[in-house]
This record gives structure tokens, sequence and C-alpha cells, in this order.
């Protein structure tokens, strides 16, 4: 039980990942004597493998870790989601960077490995500080991933912007997490779970605060209405390979974190705890969703209108989450991966019709069905799963997440939730009419550079595949929803 | 086993699917196999057809396929085609093969985009009428949006774009509206199966009445704009009026039948008991039918443009719908004893069986005859609009003497639309006035109106205002008759329509068989 080996084993996605990321800042201190930089974004996707394939071998595996992780369904399914992500990244980011900047790149995937790993620990986190690390840990990395391509004037912008509000968001949500400890004793969940369920409704109305200000720290991060300020302009200023993983990294990390302690923390039916807390977050889900749509509508840059559209799928995650049951979780989860598959697909396309256009605006796509069909429609269809068109995946997501909601009763969120749809679903047309219904300013083909077409296959074929297949998912992902729930001491 | 309901069902799409890949230069390649997949694809729809009278005959099981999709969540791929379906389909899988053919001929632009969308909404059409699972039956209702919108807004007129995202956004609206229902029953009944959901009864115990009645309202919403009913009727005559003949056919024919569809096999089922309420007791159903009859045959009376009082026709002829399906739910009442006729003589089971199968049995029967006669009309229009260049009617007169062959056939369909016995358009306006005469006798009087006026539209403004008067020698004295391939459009739906208007037997029993079955299933 407490072997080392066995310990090593458990860790072994997050080992190999630091391993990996070792191996590469390696191959950069080498570069005097051996140019690696044409390896260095297949070693990164052969850890990412490498860490997948010890994800697989624990699957099943329900327990606890070092004592602050926890290695079960919910964990593991976090985990290889973010194997996902950051596999998607690295294909987009590879040729493009080695094309325009030829850095040393191998920090960069590094970098990259780095912030999968910090994904991995919020997911797996059963005690305060270490979510608390994985966070930190993620917005380090982050500061550095966005400034990382330095020869451009508007990532220094961004990257600052990010940092300020980042650290002003941590601040907040670790003061709120330090209350909890203060009302328990303990910044293991399972303990602050216990105190909170002994003492029955004394300590309840000392929790608003913490909740407030943890749920405030979380928005920003997560890119929440009203704290949502900083995504677009993070997404608008840094180039396309990098800011790629923005557009998801941070929801993952942040509905990973939050998710656990929601549930675990706050038991006894979230409503009778945490009646306030609740309507804070059904507060946040109504406004990012409306917010994030209308406002998308508007936007004429096409790193802007995925920022907004991402904070309006931040929302729709939240209702599933406010619902706070299997089924919600399981739909939180679902909708996570089809978040990342329909984002990263999206963003794959707009970086390809940079590189020909040389621009992001979405006007001067006019026509592009004709010049490189194979970029239109893969951006068409990754737009319409994000929005929520049958039969794609990001569908079945959104019915999970509504069904979820209006199981628990919750109606009226599942109505402004589907009237967004409609919204969303404006703006996909928004952006389709100028690729499809106009005109293309001339006629000539464009080639696609290969790995953004890998990249574009995987998001297409995911988009068709979770929708056939949602069963499957749905059935490795639902058991580990229901541990998660019902794990309530 | 052929699972013939999967092939029909995903013909079109993957024939869509194989155009996509023929190089853009070969493009009567790209025609042909269209218009050919497009015949196929009626040929299996006759092929279903038989297949389900056969099982009708002997009592046997009728076609259907029933797998599971997402059992984790209840979703199952439950396909079945029966009496009303199975003709519904044949139907518009002839209208769509005819409006590619008539697309053959006279599109240019873009063609294996136009081919591609044409069959991907032929099979969201086919799905939703083969679909027996509520969320199988929402993702091909909201899918069958996006072919019809790129249809309007790239190959429409002047106007396009705005009528064309008008029709997106309302109708949108109101798919959420029924993905909202769907949601609710599905809290309720803990299955997404139309059949079990509506046995087990969506909030059927007396204290969820309003609930259950909000909730039909939200489903009635869904489907009266796709119906579509007066006050939800504003979308069509601009997305008619800016799309291309073609496209109008078959949204006309098709694509609005299913929304009669809808209110007959989801609507009705899931909350009998409400619609029976609303519609005597609060009058707001039937009240919309003819409003929807009565409105729009004044609006047909005042148009000057053809291809929108075309439109129009199709608000007067679905309030039948409409009515057809406020009747059944009457019978539904009186024979599940949740109602006593006072005064009526109606009180024996099986003439109220018969009383409330008529009402359905028109509406169905008005929601092929309609699409047969609208898709006719249309391709009318659009052949004279080919000579013309304009929709004006007072631009016209005396036209009979130019193109008597097309006069002919234009006073065919037109004497059909007006309901004239011995035509197709004839029946489904008899059973429905025959059913909501014995069941609410009220609005049949209002809906004759509606007949009436129909009489006048198409007298006064299609025949008078375009064949009968002085010719204008200058302007229209080369008018050339139909062609070849323009006749090889326009006759088989005039066939249809006098065929089955002398001898609607194979129609009315198809109709009768299923809809005897699914108000039975209601007691």
């Amino acid at each position: 039980m407490g072997s080392f080996e066995h310990t090593l084993w458990l860790l072994s996605p997050e080992l190999v990942l630091l391993l990996v990321g070792g191996i590469l800042l390696g191959l950069d201190a080498l570069r005097a004597y051996w140019d690696a930089s044409r390896w260095t974004p297949y070693v990164a996707l052969a850890g990412l493998l490498g860490a997948y394939i010890s994800v697989v071998t624990l699957w099943g595996y329900e327990g606890s870790l070092l004592g602050v992780l926890a290695c079960d369904g919910f964990a593991l399914a976090v985990k290889a989601m973010a194997l996902l992500a950051t596999g998607l990244v690295v294909l987009i980011a590879s040729e493009a960077i080695r094309m325009r900047h030829g850095l040393n790149n191998g920090a960069f995937y590094a970098l990259l490995l780095l912030s999968a790993l910090s994904i991995c620990l919020a997911g797996a986190a059963r005690d305060l500080l270490v979510i608390v690390l994985a966070f930190e840990l993620f917005g380090i990395v982050s500061y550095i991933i966005i400034g990382y391509l330095r020869d451009d004037p508007h990532t220094g912008e961004a990257a600052v912007k990010y940092f300020l509000y980042s650290a002003v968001a941590s601040a907040m949500m670790l003061y709120g997490l330090s209350w909890f400890y203060g009302v328990a004793g303990s910044t293991s969940l399972a303990a602050i779970a216990a105190a909170l369920g002994e003492s029955g409704t004394a300590l309840r109305p000392l929790l608003l605060p913490p909740l407030v200000l943890m749920a405030a720290g979380f928005a920003a991060k997560v890119a929440l209405v009203p704290f949502h300020q900083w995504a677009p302009d993070v997404c608008e200023g840094t180039p396309a390979p990098v800011v790629a993983l923005f557009t998801v990294a941070p929801a993952l990390v942040g509905f990973a974190g939050l998710t656990r302690v929601l549930v675990t923390v706050l038991p006894v039916g979230v409503s009778e705890l945490s009646v306030d807390g609740r309507t804070l977050l059904i507060t946040f889900a109504v406004l990012s969703m409306t917010a994030g749509n209308l406002v998308a509508l508007w936007q004429g840059n096409v790193k802007r209108f995925l920022a907004y559209f991402s904070i309006a799928q931040a929302g729709y995650l939240l209702v599933g989450l406010v619902a706070a049951s299997p089924r919600g979780v399981t739909a939180v989860l679902f909708s996570l991966v089809t978040c990342v598959v329909g984002n990263l697909g999206a963003l794959a396309a707009a970086l390809a019709l940079f590189e020909h256009t040389g621009s992001y605006e979405i006007k001067d796509y006019a026509g592009m069905h004709q010049r490189a069909p194979e970029l239109a429609w893969p951006l068409l269809l990754c737009l319409l799963s994000l929005a929520g068109l049958p039969p794609l995946a990001g569908f079945v997501g959104r019915l999970y997440l509504f069904s979820a909601a209006v199981e628990e009763g919750l109606l009226w969120l599942a109505i402004v939730g589907v009237l967004n749809s409609v919204v969303s679903l404006a703006c996909v047309w928004k952006v389709a009419r100028v690729l499809f219904v106009a005109a293309p300013r001339d006629g000539d083909r464009l080639a696609v550079l290969p790995t953004l077409v890998v990249a574009l296959g995987i998001a297409v074929t995911g988009v068709f595949a979770l929708a056939i297949f949602a069963n499957p998912i749905l059935v490795l992902l639902q058991p580990a929803a229901e541990a998660l729930v019902s794990a309530v001491p | 086993m052929i699972p013939i309901l999967s092939v029909t069902l995903f013909l079109p799409l993957a024939a869509g699917l194989l155009l996509l890949v023929i190089p853009r230069e070969n493009v009567k390649t790209v025609q042909r196999v269209g218009v050919i997949f497009a015949l196929v694809t009626f040929v299996l729809s006759i092929l279903v057809w038989v297949m389900v009278a056969q099982a009708n005959g002997e009592g046997g099981p009728l076609p259907i396929e029933d797998y599971e999709w997402i059992p984790a969540f209840g979703v199952r791929y439950h396909l079945e085609a029966d009496g009303l379906s199975a003709p519904l389909i044949a139907m518009a899988a002839l209208v769509t093969a005819l409006a590619l053919f008539y697309s053959e001929r006279t599109v240019e632009l873009r063609v294996k985009e136009y081919f591609f969308l044409f069959l991907l909404l032929e099979t969201c059409v086919f799905g939703v009428f083969l679909a027996r699972d509520l969320v199988l039956f929402y993702a091909f209702w909201v899918l069958g949006l996006l072919p019809m919108v790129l249809l309007i807004s790239v190959w429409g007129g002047a106007g396009r774009e705005r009528a064309a995202v008008k029709f997106f956004l309302y109708n949108l609206l109101a798919s959420v509206a029924m993905l909202l229902v769907i949601l609710v029953v599905f809290a309720q009944v803990e299955t997404f199966d139309m059949q079990e959901a509506a046995q087990k009864r969506p909030y059927g115990e007396e204290q969820y009445f309003v609930n259950a009645c909000i909730a039909l309202g939200g489903l009635f919403f869904a489907f009266a704009v796709r119906l579509p009913s007066f006050p939800f009727h504003t979308w069509l005559s601009d997305a008619q009026g800016e799309a291309s003949t073609p496209v109008s056919a078959v949204l006309a024919s098709v694509f609005l039948s299913t929304g009669g569809y809808g209110l007959m096999r989801v609507a009705l089922p899931l909350f009998p008991d409400q619609f029976y309420f609303l519609t005597v007791q609060v009058w707001v159903f039937p009240a919309l039918a003819v409003a929807s009859i009565v409105y729009g045959a004044l609006v047909c009376l005042a148009q000057w443009d053809l291809k929108r009082l075309i439109s129009f026709m199709s608000v007067v002829q679905m309030g039948f719908v409409t009515l057809g399906v406020c009747a059944a739910s009457v019978g539904y009442a009186l024979l599940s004893g949740e109602a006593v006729l006072e005064g009526q003589a109606l009180f024996k089971s099986e003439a109220t069986l018969n009383a409330g199968v008529s009402g359905l049995s028109g509406a169905a029967m008005q929601m092929f005859a309609h699409g047969v006669i609208i898709a006719a009309l249309f391709f009318l229009a659009g052949i004279l609009h080919r000579r013309t260049r304009t929709y004006d009617l007072k631009m016209f007169g005396g036209f009979s003497k130019r193109i008597p062959h097309y006069y002919g056939l234009m006073l065919v369909t037109g004497f059909a639309a007006l309901g004239l016995p011995g035509l197709i358009g004839f029946w489904g306006e008899f059973f429905v006035f025959k059913s909501t005469m014995g069941l609410v006798p009220i609005f049949a009087f209002i809906g004759m109106l509606g007949v009436v006026f129909s009489a006048g539209y198409t007298l006064w403004k299609i025949v008078q205002h375009i064949f009968l008067g002085e010719l204008d020698e200058g302007r229209w004295g080369q008018l050339q008759d139909m062609r070849g391939w323009e006749m090889l459009t326009v006759w088989p739906l005039v066939v249809i329509i006098v065929v089955f208007g002398l001898y609607p037997t194979l129609l009315v029993d198809m109709f009768n068989t299923a809809l005897t079955a699914l108000l039975q299933g209601l007691l």
C-alpha cells in the first residue's frame, strides 16, 4: 500500500511529464553541440503519449496518493483531457513557431508539458494547498508562455495584463481558501467536509465570505463574466500558436479544481448549505453565457471572437457544476472534452488562415471555402460543435448539461442556456456567412501545413466521434462523477 | 435484413458527400449523379410505402429499427415507418427529385454545394419523419435549418440575406422551445422514446395541469412556427419571396410538412388532455387555426406578387391541418370520458373514434396534398418567371391565348388548391370539416369562409389576372409555351393531383390505419 514502487506507479503520468520536460530543457542546453529544435515537438508528443498510456493503465484505481492527491476516475479523466489538449496545442504550435520564430523552443514545449502537469495536479488535489500549488504552477508557466515570443510587441502587453489579473485573482482565492482552513483547522478537503458536516448549521454563516472570494478568484482564472476582461485582450495580443493553450487550459484547470472543492467540501445538498454560494455561481453562469455570446456577435477579430465564445462555454460548463449531481459532473467532464476539441480545432483553422492572409480579421477570410476548403469546413464544424448544433459533440454535451440542470429543478437556468444557444448559432452564422457565402477576393487555392492538417483532422474526427460514440465515453465518466459526488464523509 | 429505413434515410447524405468529392469543373456529372440518387431515394421511399402497406394489410410488424445510441442517457436510434410517415416521405422524395431536376437547368452558381445542401436537407426531413426518439427527432429538426438557410442566402434574390437571417432566428427560437420541453418531459418520465413518454403521461397529475399546458404551449409554438400558423407565419413570405424556385418548392412542400407532422406525432400524444383543454375550454388552438385560414386567405386576396400569394396559400392550407388535430383532440377527450358534448348525438364510441381519426386523417391528407400542390404552383410560377422576369400579377393578362398548355396545368393546380372535388385538395378539407362539424362545429363554420376566399384569390388573382383579359401583344406576344423538361417537372405532380383526387383510397387507408393506432394508443 505505501510502497515506493506503488507510489511511483500512481504518480507516473506526472513523473513522465516532468521527466520529458526536463529532457526538453536539456536539449536546449545542448544547443551548442546539437541543434535538436526539429525534434522537440516530437519529444513532447512522445512524452504526452507516455503519460497518456500510464493514465490508461491506472484506470479503475480508486485511492489516495501521498495523502494529498487522489487517484480516482475524476482525476484520471482530467489528466486524459489535459494530455489531449496539450497534444493538440503542440501540433498546432510546432510548425508555426519553427518557421516564423526559430527560437529555442525546447523550453516552450517544456512549459507546455508543465502546464499539463498543473492541470493534472488540480484534478487530483484533495488538499487546499495542492490546489493552490496547481493554480500557481499554471499561472507561472502561463506568464512565461504568453510572453514567450518576445519579438512581437503585443505579447509583452498581454503577458503583463494576464500577470496582474491573475495575481490579484490568486490572492483573492488564497485568502478565501485560508478562511476554510481557519474554519476547519485543516487544509485537507475531507477534513473540512467533516468539520462542516459535524458542526451542523453553526458554521454556515461563516462560509459566505470565503465562498465569494473563492468564486471570484475562480471566475477570474477561468474568465467568467464579470472577471473576464483579461481573456479577449490576451487572446488577441498573443500569436495563435501560443494562445491556443489559453482558450481551453484555464477552463480545464479551473473546473478541475473547483469541481472537487465544491462537491466534496459543501455536501448535504449544495442548496441547503450555501444557497447564496449557489446563487453566486448561477449569476456567473448566466452573465457569462449571455455576455459572452452577445459580445462575440460584434467581434471582427477571430481570436477575440473565440475568446468571447470560450467565455460563453465556461458559462455553460458552470451550469453543469451548479447542478452538482452525478449527471451534472459527468456533463461538465464531457463538455470539457468537446470544448477542448472544438476550441483547438477552430483556433488551428484560424492560425492557418492567418498564415495565408496575414490577418486575423474575419472579413479577410471571405470566400475561404473555395480557396481553402480543408480549413473552412473544419472551422465551421468546430464552431457549430461549440454552439451546440446536432448531431455534433457539443450538442450532446449541451443536452446533458441542460438535462442535469432541469433535473435539479433549475428550469429557468436551462431556459437561459437554451436561449443563449440561439445566440451562439447566430455568432457562428456570422462567421459562416463570410467563409461560405461571401465571394472570395481572388481564387487561387492555398496550401496548409501538414501538422495543422493533422490537428484539424483530429478535431473534426473528435467532433463527430464524440457524438456518435458518446455512450462509451459517458459510461466511463459517469462512475467517476458518481464516486466524486458520493465521496462525502 | 437490410436496414431499409436507415438506407433510405442516409442515402441522400451519402450521395451529397459523394458529390463533394467530384471536381468542381464536372458540373454535368454532379447534376446527373445528384438527380439519379434523388430518383433512387424516391424509389426506396415507394418501397417503404409498399412495406408499410403490406404490414398494415397483414397486421404484421411495421418496418422498424431500434438500436441503442447513448444508453447512459436514454437516447436511442429508433426509426419507424407507419402509414403517416411513409406517404409524406414519398412526397418529400418526389418533390426533392423534381426540384433537383429543375435545378439542373436553372442553377449555374456553385452547383456542387447546392446539390449537397439539397440532399442534406432531404436526409434531415426524412429523419424527422422516421425518428421515434425525441432527441433524434430534435437533432434532425434543427440540423435541417442549416441547409435551408444556406440555400436561401446563397442562391436567393436581392434581399436574401435578411430573409435568411429572419428565417434562421425565428425557426431556431422555436426549435429551442421544443428542446426545453423535451428536457422537461425527460425529467418527468425518464425516457426519450416517443411512445413510452406518451404512455407515461408527463405532468399527468391534476396539480401539474398548468405546467403541462405551458409545456404544450412551448411545443405548439415550436410546431406553429414551422407549419406555419398565424401569428407566427411572417418569416415564410420573406423567405419564399427571396428564395429561388426549386428552393421555394422544397421549402413549402417538404420543409413545412414537418411542422404538421410534429404536431400530430409529438404534441398531441404527449399532452392530449391539455390539447383538448386548449381547444374547447380556452379556444386557443382552433382560433389560431381558423385565423390562419381566414386571415391567410384575406392576405392572399390582397397580394399582387405571385410568389407571395402562393406562400400565403401555405398558411391557409396549414390552418386546416391545425384544425384537424384540434378536432382529433376533442374526439380523444370524448372517447376517454373526459368530456361530454351536450346537445350532440356523438356518444357512440365508434362514431367518435371515426370522427377523431377523420380529423387527423384529414390533416395528414392536407399535408400531402399541400406538398404536391404547392410544389407544382411554385414550379409553374418559376417557369413563368423565366419568361417574364417578373412576378407582378398586374403585368400579366391574356396568357391563355399564348401558353395554353401552361394555362391548363395552372388551372388544375389552382383548382386543387381551392379544394375542388375530384382533385386531391378536396379530400383533406372534406375530412377536416367533417370531423370538425361533429366535434367543434363553430370553427367549421368560420373555416368555411376561408374556402370561399380561396376560391376568390385563385379565380380572381391567378386565373383572371394571368390568363384571362387582354394580352399585351407588344410585351408578351412572343411568349413560349412549356418546354419538355419543364413539363417533365410539373406533370408528375399534376398526375398525382388528379389520380389521388379521384381515387384517394390508397392514401386514406394508409393514414387511417396509422392514425387510428395513434389515437387508440392515447386511450
